[in-house]
């Protein structure tokens, strides 16, 4: 049996690969194989669960959701907003795809400070998580919006559609596909981007967390704030790849 | 014989006038001519087939006229107005090979989609009769990955019609058809054509649609495209299937397939 071939077949393994992955982190932390800086799964649930930390948790991921939610909406509508307007005037093609290249090639943990001066402390970690989904928005709407075929561009050029309509009624939407794709890109980036933000002196957040579990050795403590930062990336990446199999159905 | 009277071609409805075009090529100096001093004229109300082998330039004439490309070399235009003119006043109809529906929308909104284009209201009515006529009731709101090749051509015909066009441009619009229903679709086209008898320029490389569909076929040669044939259909409308068997169609099928083939050497 091919067991990848059938949806049942392919959670099994993905049941067994993710049985393999816990069994083994509970088994070289409970014996320590890997040293003291690897707890146990087992210690590290212990402690999500405990009723004491829940506001520290509460807090921390209220305050991380909130800067990442608001870069990513920022980001991607700048994204989104420069790409259309570099497909509509080609003069600003070439300074918009510089402009994206160099802020994505500028490290973001070298802006920060820079965003620390300019902005509070508390816009930072939003500051920096919508550099991160600027640039991939960018790049996958200015693709998009040349995805639409020849043959249809032919077709619209023979019925007379402005210039107008045949942004609303083609390009834009040929484009949803690889927005959507962009979209589900960029959370986690928006994600790292909040918790480097953070780590700049932000009062709250995940990155806060992570940075004193670090510095005051709380191992299990650090191991928490990292296990709570992949489920809430995972969490709306699963979402929105649900929105992109809709979409994808419908335009493609 | 036809008993048409002849057709006033000092009226054309599309008039190409010593057309040449070349395409730039990569590396070499003067190119690909696809089209070498080509003149043809379209009567108002005709229906004229270019019949050729492939890559000779026919659909490039097609384009020229869709105003998707320009001449290098000498004129198209359609009683004094250029074809970019006729496509900014919606006057255009078409169908591609590629039946260029969009996947996002329905049957029915594929059709309108001209009407939306034109800035003009959708006529509903309008709409459900071209379905109606192209045998889709069933499938208004159908998706256009829903249906089989043949109904996504009929779809697609459709929406050529819906503005009641002065300009049908058809390029090989049944090419990726099975031959049962490009058959079909010839006898049913012929149906819809007879409706209102838009001045058409179909471009195929099957003799038996051009004969069976067109009032005049043009052969053009192999690259770069001249006409070197011209034959006019005398076969009355509307035409039964039957008449694909009859003598005078394969001595014309005969004659026109025979002006198609490579010359020997």
């Amino acid at each position: 049996m091919k067991a990848d071939t059938t949806w049942e077949g392919r959670a099994l393994l993905g049941a067994v690969g993710l049985g393999v992955f816990f069994g083994l982190w509970q088994i070289i932390g409970y014996y320590e194989l890997a040293g003291l800086s690897w707890p146990s799964l087992s210690s590290v649930i212990d402690m999500l669960i405990d009723p004491n930390r829940r506001p520290l948790f509460g807090r921390a991921i209220s305050a991380t959701l909130r800067s990442t939610g608001a870069g990513y909406l920022l980001g991607a509508s700048l994204g989104l907003f420069l790409a259309c307007a570099t497909h509509l005037l080609p003069l600003l093609r070439r300074g918009g795809d510089r402009l994206a290249a160099v802020l994505n090639s500028v490290p973001s943990i070298a802006l920060a400070p820079i965003f620390l001066l300019l902005l509070n402390r508390d816009a930072t970690p939003a500051a920096v998580a919508s550099i991160h989904v600027f640039f991939i928005v960018y790049v996958s709407v200015t693709s998009g919006l040349t995805s639409a075929s020849a043959a249809h561009q032919d077709l619209f050029t023979v019925l007379g559609a402005s210039r107008v309509a045949r942004f609303w009624r083609l390009e834009m939407l040929a484009a949803l596909p690889a927005l959507v794709s962009g979209l589900r890109l960029s959370w986690p980036a928006a994600l790292i981007g909040a918790i480097i933000g953070e780590w700049f002196g932000a009062p709250r957040g995940l990155g806060i967390l992570i940075i004193n579990a670090m510095q005051n050795f709380q191992i299990v403590l650090l191991w928490c704030a990292v296990f709570l930062a992949v489920i809430t990336s995972l969490t709306f990446y699963g979402l929105i790849t649900v929105l992109e199999r809709t979409i994808y159905r419908r335009f493609r | 014989m036809t008993d048409e009277p002849q057709r006033n071609l000092d009226d054309a409805a599309i008039t190409a006038e010593g057309v040449t075009k070349r395409f730039a090529l990569k590396g070499s100096n003067e190119g690909v001519l696809a089209l070498q001093e080509l003149s043809v004229k379209v009567a108002t109300g005709e229906f004229v087939a270019l019949l050729g082998p492939s890559g000779c330039g026919k659909s490039t004439l097609l384009r020229l006229i869709a105003s998707l490309d320009q001449p290098t070399i000498g004129t198209v235009m359609m009683r004094g107005e250029r074809p970019a003119a006729l496509a900014a006043r919606h006057a255009f109809g078409v169908a591609f090979q590629d039946h260029a529906l969009l996947p996002w929308l329905t049957v029915h909104d594929n059709i309108a989609l001209p009407f939306k284009l034109s800035g003009r209201r959708p006529d509903d009515e309008a709409i459900h009769d071209l379905i109606n006529l192209v045998g889709l009731d069933e499938f208004v709101t159908a998706h256009p990955r829903q249906l089989s090749g043949g109904m996504r051509q009929r779809v697609s015909i459709a929406r050529a019609l819906i503005l009641d066009p002065e300009v049908l441009l058809l390029d090989e619009p049944f090419g990726a058809l099975d031959a049962v229903t490009r058959r079909q679709m010839n006898i049913e086209l012929q149906r819809i054509w007879l409706r209102d008898q838009i001045t058409t320029v179909l471009v195929t490389h099957s003799v038996d649609e051009a004969l069976f569909l067109a009032d005049r076929v043009l052969v053009l040669s192999a690259r770069p495209g001249r006409i070197i044939l011209e034959v006019t259909v005398p076969f009355e409308r509307p035409r039964n299937p039957s008449v694909m068997r009859s003598e005078e169609f394969h001595h014309l099928a005969d004659e026109l397939s025979l002006a198609l083939e490579p010359p020997e050497g």
